[in-house]
């Protein structure tokens, strides 16, 4: 074992590979935070008056909200007035027409994230809206999408282009003061992706959204709004590789996901920010806030994540089932290596009538990191026949590492079924030595492990979005078992 | 004060003035420094409230209305007993040498009484032990408790030693402390019966704590009842210290109480323990009774494993919160929790909530929770062969406790336990029988 664990430890010492730095200029306000800037934000973007007004207000109970401490991680106290809270590429002023006129080292970026925009998205059949820092630059497809009467643009030209369908449904599922993260992002959110399908359609094609950050102490406000209308039908898939950097950045999204009657939506991600080195310096600082409302009868939403990067993550994309016969669906993997440190998991509340949510979660835990699994699945009183099936796994590898199960159930209706499993387990030496006598190095010993354990997960990604995962997740674990 | 201790005062607002008064009241001996060390600690911490995590669904708030009504009235020590035939008849239903508690002063004849070999009984005040800082509820029991109990167990015995605790609320508001310290020695086998009972109309509120350390390779049974009146509050916590290769299999039954509260603590720091605990509670309308557990494997191997179950009927609410723990280096643990519940009518709750840290990669750890009502299929069963509805939902509800029930470890006290669960199931389901009619 002595000369593997030496291979192992080069493989552990590898860099993370997505962490350059593109040199573009950005035109950003000054770090701090206060009125002025919102106001500065909502002015630089044009927005209507409503929104300013929602920015202003959320702002102000943003600044009576305590940062929560319930989650099972640690960091140094956020100094959110060293933070700049706008920073968008210079060719904001003029926005590219096509693709051939985006500024060629944006490009030459996606090219190193092995994301070759234009072939990647005729070949796939993908329209990329794609985020880099906080202004979409790029988008593909339009012209097929809208025959079929899809939306998808960013935020800020839904809020010049369709103002009544923001003002409808912005902050309808997750309010401005739902966290205090949300209500951060809520006064100061840059941009992000709009997704309207319409009723009775079924999208055309996947969407799809590429997030980077990039410039240096810069916070990422994502905010995302994708609403199915009746009888509608939408996947969407949201990845993301972020550079290298030593100070810790904060990322603080928000995403609604409203479906109407009949109407479904999946949601894909797949996160991969830069998780710190092996000695926790540097790191994304995930607190996002994800939440779909089945508003309809017979509506399903349901999230598939694969979170492996960030030095901290904080997320529960969760399903309020208020349509009777609603299906809310999570599946996530996450993996934690080195000193990464995750709290996340999901959050079923079942109001609607035979309503039925499905949790499947596996927690992977290397180096020293630290990874939890919390959920909620709440049967309110009125949710007769309320099914829940909960699955947490864990796999360990190595010892200085930590699995944990938090898992919250509130049962106020005695016609609910709701179950929950969880087991605790590593990977064992006689796994190993199996696949090694069959020939496998140990690293693939290891990863075809990891991958079926993580199987379940994988089998609800999309194809071409499962096929990076399971490399991503090579990647991550390089090196894990010694 | 801290600010965090005035932010939480706000919150529960135990009058700590009224307490620190009543406490110079009590008469001055062994056990004054740690009186007030523990009111000292309680200002600074106060009571817990909703929004801490492990209180998340458990009000104090009769606690401290409670608490605080019987400290302004003089914090009065001489309570009412309860009569000698409530006492009788729950020791003769129970083969054990009782020890008896009532209204938190000790029974000095029942202490006297007590002649084991291996078994010492001693009081706190005659060798106080140190004040260690500890949770909230402990030291509101520290703060105000008159005498403690002490019991060493040196040889194994044959007979259980019972710890009865038992409250009468005459005319006014009262409040109960009582502690009690086992210690069983190396090698020494020993069954201990905990039974809490109380009578009266008057708000009551007991608060009890117990610590039991379990020796090397020692062989502890424990058997703990809680059956009060459901008009009345009971707090208690019970930490449990495992020594090498101790064997420990404990079984909790709460039948009554109106808001009960119980943290189960268990530390293993000795490599070689075995522990088992098991808890049923039943509740019907007015209750609400709150099961928290927490083992720390702090090294391995060692196995704990719990199961409780839960019947649930009327307006009420149960809560059960079971907290694993694996420290770093605990290899070769071996820790299972289980949780399940039978809601049986539209107004209970239960919020359950299995916990796992593990900070170790050799270990075994599993845990289940299920949530759910009677399988209509075994209901329809049972009725097709003639038996009507009631009869079917006794039967199928009384197989669920009786798993449970069957697990007592102390065999002398499996009639009683079944004789009370029967009872307050019938209760329960008897109670669903008249609305049924009615409806």
């Amino acid at each position: 074992m002595a000369t593997e664990s030496e291979n192992l430890e080069s493989l552990v010492n590898r860099r993370y590979e997505h962490g350059f730095i593109t040199d573009i200029e950005t035109d950003s306000l000054p770090p701090g935070l206060n009125e002025d800037v919102v106001r500065a934000i909502s002015a630089r973007k044009h927005e209507p008056p409503f929104m300013l007004e929602w920015r202003l207000q959320a702002y102000r109970q943003w600044l009576e909200m305590k940062e929560p401490k319930w989650a099972h991680v640690h960091y140094p106290k956020i100094d959110y007035n060293e933070i700049s809270y706008f920073s968008a590429p210079k060719s904001d002023e003029d926005r590219p027409k096509s693709l051939d006129e985006v500024d060629p080292k944006l490009l030459e970026t996606y090219d190193k994230l092995g994301i070759p925009l234009h072939e990647r998205a005729r070949l796939a059949g993908v329209a990329v809206d794609a985020v880099f820092d906080s202004v979409s630059v790029a988008t593909t497809f339009k012209e097929k999408l809208s025959e079929a009467g899809v939306i998808f643009c960013s935020f800020s030209e839904a809020v010049q282009e369709y103002p009544d369908l923001v003002q409808k449904y912005l902050g309808t599922v997750v309010p401005r003061r739902d966290n205090f993260f949300a209500a951060l992002n809520a006064a100061v959110f840059s941009d992000g992706s709009f997704v309207y399908i319409p009723k009775g359609v079924r999208c055309p094609m996947e969407l799809s959204t590429y997030f980077r950050i990039n410039a240096a102490n810069t916070g990422q406000f994502e905010r995302t709004l994708i609403i199915a209308d009746e009888g509608s039908h939408v996947s969407y898939l949201e990845g993301c590789t972020a550079p290298m950097r030593d100070e810790n950045q904060l990322h603080a999204a928000v995403v609604e996901l409203i479906a109407l009657k009949d109407a479904e939506i999946k949601y894909s991600t797949v996160q991969n920010w830069y998780p710190g080195d092996e000695n926790g310096v540097g790191g994304i600082y995930n607190f996002v806030t994800k939440r779909g409302d089945c508003r309809g009868a017979n509506s399903k939403i349901s999230w598939t994540q694969v979170e492996t990067g960030s030095a901290i993550t904080w997320k529960y994309p969760s399903c309020l089932l208020r349509g009777d016969n609603s299906v809310g669906e999570f599946y996530s993997v996450a993996v934690a290596n080195n000193m990464q440190q995750a709290d996340t998991g999901t959050k079923m509340i079942h109001i609607g009538r035979n309503t039925s949510s499905t949790i499947v979660s596996k927690g992977i835990s290397a180096g020293r990191a630290e990874n939890a699994y919390r959920g909620l699945v709440r049967v309110m009183p009125q949710a007769h026949g309320a099914r829940n099936h909960t699955q947490c796994d864990s796999l360990l590898i190595g010892k200085q590492c930590g699995a944990h199960t938090f898992p919250y159930m509130e049962i106020k209706n005695p016609s609910a079924r709701v179950e929950h499993e969880a087991t605790t387990s590593k990977i064992s030496a006689d796994q190993l030595f199996y696949c090694r006598q069959r020939g496998l190095s140990e690293e693939d010993a290891v990863n075809m492990i990891v991958n079926g354990f993580c199987k379940e997960v994988f089998k609800e990604l999309p194809m071409e979005f499962a096929v990076e995962a399971q490399a991503l997740l090579n990647v991550s674990l390089e090196g894990a078992v010694g | 004060m801290g600010t965090r201790g005035r932010e939480r005062m706000k919150q529960s607002s135990l009058s700590i003035d009224t307490l620190r008064e009543v406490v110079r009241t009590l008469p001055k001996n062994g056990l004054t420094p740690s009186r007030e060390a523990a009111v000292a600690h309680l200002d600074e911490h106060g009571l817990p409230t909703l929004r801490d995590e492990d209180w998340k669904y458990t009000d104090l708030s009769p606690v401290v209305d409670i608490s605080n009504r019987w400290l302004t009235a003089g914090g009065q020590q001489q309570l009412p007993k309860p009569p000698s035939e409530t006492i009788a008849a729950i020791t003769s239903s129970i083969d054990a040498a009782w020890l008896v508690i009532s209204n938190g002063t000790i029974d000095e004849q029942s202490v006297g009484a007590l002649k084991q070999k291996g078994v010492e009984v001693s009081r706190f005040s005659d060798a106080p032990s140190e004040f260690v800082m500890s949770r909230p509820l402990a030291d509101l029991n520290a703060a105000l408790l008159q005498d403690g109990l002490r019991v060493r167990v040196t040889e194994s015995i044959e007979k259980p030693i019972g710890i009865l605790i038992v409250d009468r609320a005459g005319d006014s508001v009262a409040v109960a402390q009582s502690c009690v310290e086992i210690e069983v020695g190396s090698g020494v086998s020993a069954d201990f019966i905990e039974y809490h009972a109380s009578e009266g109309d008057a708000d009551h509120y007991a608060n009890t704590v117990l610590s039991i350390a379990v020796g090397d390779r020692a062989d502890v049974r424990h058997v703990r009842i809680q059956n009060r009146s459901v008009r009345h509050v009971q707090t208690g916590r019970t930490s449990i210290t495992a020594g090498r290769e101790a064997r420990l299999r404990m079984a909790s039954y709460d039948l009554g109480g109106g808001l009960i509260r119980n943290d189960v603590d268990i530390d293993i720091s000795e490599p070689g323990a075995d522990i088992t605990f098991d808890g049923l509670y039943l509740a019907g309308d007015g209750q609400h009774i709150d099961n928290h557990t927490r083992v720390d494997h702090r090294v391995g191997p060692a196995t704990s494993s719990q199961e409780y179950r839960g019947i649930l009927k009327g307006n009420c609410r149960c809560v059960w919160n079971g907290k694993a723990i694996v420290h770093k280096g605990a290899d070769g643990t071996d820790a299972s929790q289980a949780n399940h519940n039978l809601l049986l009518s539209d107004k209970a709750e239960i919020d359950t909530k299995p916990e796992l840290e593990i900070y170790a990669d050799e270990v075994k750890c599993s845990h289940g929770t299920t949530v759910g009502q009677l399988d209509e299929t075994a209901l329809f069963y049972l009725r097709a062969r003639g038996l009507d509805k009631r009869h079917a939902t006794q039967i199928l509800t009384h197989a669920f406790a009786a798993d449970i029930v069957l697990r007592a470890p102390v065999a002398g006290v499996k009639d009683a336990i079944t004789a009370i669960v029967e009872a307050r199931l019938a209760e329960l389901i008897e109670a669903d029988a008249a609305a049924d009619l009615l409806s």
